[in-house]
């Protein structure tokens, strides 16, 4: 079937992305209430060095998911290609259309211009780093839907919506181009994947999704010559915190942009669930005019829970600095500390039981269960029976637990405790 | 006369052709899925070796060092 002028079904006024790192964080981008999803296959996409990817012959099973639950699936093929990758990347975006993924998200002219020619669908990605209505105007040859660069601030985003909108930009298709902007994730100091820090100091290109990550350590900044060190109250001088848009989301959303993007391949299906979740509510209070700015707070606060570097809003609201981290790796109030695995799920009796390799459990805990068809599950543990020697208040490693659970679980799922971020033991 | 060993896990290449780079005659990069192939290696789960002369070790342990994702192996014994 020729995708090329396909609309795919289930469209919003707004779209949420959410991103997927493996099946369980697409399942919990799923349960969150995202409307499409994107994720990585083998080594063209920019979480490369990702031990969890997802392969070319997982691609049907992703399509399968996705249209059983309304929700449409992106392919990001948005590395830098070398001359040796052209043959894969023609195989991939070829599988891309044999299986039924909506689209696929690309920055290489030579992505582009390839799956655009077998009629699959085709988003720009940030990589190349869209600034003014004119170069929407070049790529809607090719595309329907184009993020914009991360360090425009609103009003630019919105006269490019209205460009679109007056001067009557379509895509392939023949709407008005849809434009996309990440609203929630990390942000980094240089254009996402476009930069050679990591390339420099250990070979490992990030524009070939290979990001080591090294701007997020801590600097001193020596002059060489008179061995002079700067006075700077933060020595994390090139982490900035995350983009966090949902306090000012109505703003955001006045300026015409259609599609929401949450950052996040590489971080857990609870991040997933729960920034996609509140990403979803606030969008529909927009849409039903009960938004307000202390609702966005309170979502803001829920937030914090998961891996979070600190928020703030970007270049969107116009300012001028960057704002730089002030610790290393998450801000998240709460921690996840592994306890073991599924065993088994008895339907009749809505019984999970589970096996614990480590720690321990009690009445009260919070539970965090996670895995590839259960996604996201969280519970307060009211009642615990330990092996065969019914209720009891503790169960510690090596035992086997069961508890009251209305959702299934799977032997491939995998249980944490959900702690306090302080806490040293668990 | 000692022998060297390089070792290649290879389905965790990302194709970045540094290896080739290096020592052009021991690696080649696939046009079929776009990872380094070692030249002459045998595959067992997925770790491809050989066995080779001394002469190859420099470039070979400069490939090795160069390798972002670090799956590259040389032993000399």
């Amino acid at each position: 079937m020729d995708q090329k002028f396909k609309k795919p079904a289930t469209k919003r006024p707004v779209e949420l992305m959410a991103p997927a790192g493996g099946f369980d964080s697409m399942m919990a981008a799923i349960q969150g209430g995202a409307d499409s999803i994107y994720f990585g296959v083998e080594q063209l996409n920019m979480r490369a060095r990702a031990s969890m990817n997802f392969t070319l012959d997982d691609l049907e099973e992703v399509a399968r998911i996705c249209n059983e639950n309304g929700v449409r699936s992106y392919l990001t093929l948005n590395t830098i290609i070398y001359e040796h990758d052209l043959s894969i990347m023609r195989r991939v975006v070829d599988r891309v259309k044999e299986s039924g993924i909506t689209a696929i998200i690309a920055s290489d002219q030579a992505v582009i211009a390839y799956a655009f020619r077998v009629g699959v669908e085709v988003h720009i990605s940030t990589q190349v780093n869209i600034t003014n209505a004119e170069t929407v105007r070049f790529y809607s040859t090719f595309a329907d839907v184009m993020v914009l660069s991360r360090e425009l601030s609103m009003v630019q985003m919105k006269t490019i919506c209205d460009t679109i909108k007056n001067e009557n930009i379509t895509g392939p298709s023949g709407e008005l181009v849809e434009v996309e902007v990440f609203a929630h994730g990390a942000l980094c100091m240089a254009v996402s994947g476009k930069c050679y820090l990591s390339l420099h100091t250990q070979n490992s290109s990030a524009n070939r999704g290979a990001c080591v990550q090294n701007c997020r350590r801590k600097y001193k900044v020596i002059d060489i010559e008179d061995g002079h060190e700067l006075e700077i109250d933060n020595e994390y001088i090139m982490s900035p915190e995350d983009l966090c848009t949902i306090d000012f989301l109505d703003q955001l959303l006045d300026t015409g942009v259609r599609v929401l993007k949450i950052e996040g391949r590489g971080k857990g299906p609870e991040y997933v669930k729960t920034v996609a979740q509140c990403y979803r509510e606030a969008i529909d209070s927009y849409f039903d005019g009960t938004y307000t700015k202390e609702k966005g707070e309170q979502w803001k606060e829920r937030m914090t829970e998961v891996y979070n570097r600190g928020f703030w809003g970007g270049y969107y609201l116009g300012q001028e600095m960057g704002k730089w981290t002030d610790q290393h790796g998450s801000k998240a109030k709460t921690r996840k500390v592994f306890l073991g695995n599924g065993r088994r799920y008895f339907k009749n009796i809505q019984v999970a039981e589970f096996q614990l390799e480590t720690q321990k459990v009690k009445v009260g805990d919070k539970l965090l269960i996670t895995g590839p068809t259960t996604g996201v599950v969280e519970t307060v543990v009211e009642e615990l029976h330990v092996n065969d020697e019914g209720k009891k208040e503790m169960a510690v490693k090596g035992d086997t637990f069961s508890i009251k659970l209305d959702t299934q679980i799977r032997p491939s799922d995998k249980l944490y405790k959900l702690v306090d971020a302080e806490t040293v033991e668990a | 006369m000692s022998k060297i060993t390089i070792t290649h896990q290879r389905n965790k290449c990302i194709g970045c052709n540094y290896c080739v780079e290096f020592a052009p005659d021991r690696w080649v990069m696939s046009k079929r899925d776009g990872k380094a192939t070692l030249v002459g290696g045998v595959n067992k789960k997925g770790f491809y070796t050989t066995k080779v002369s001394p002469i190859e070790l420099d470039e070979n342990v400069k490939a090795a060092e160069a390798c972002p994702v670090k799956i590259i192996k040389v032993k000399e014994f």
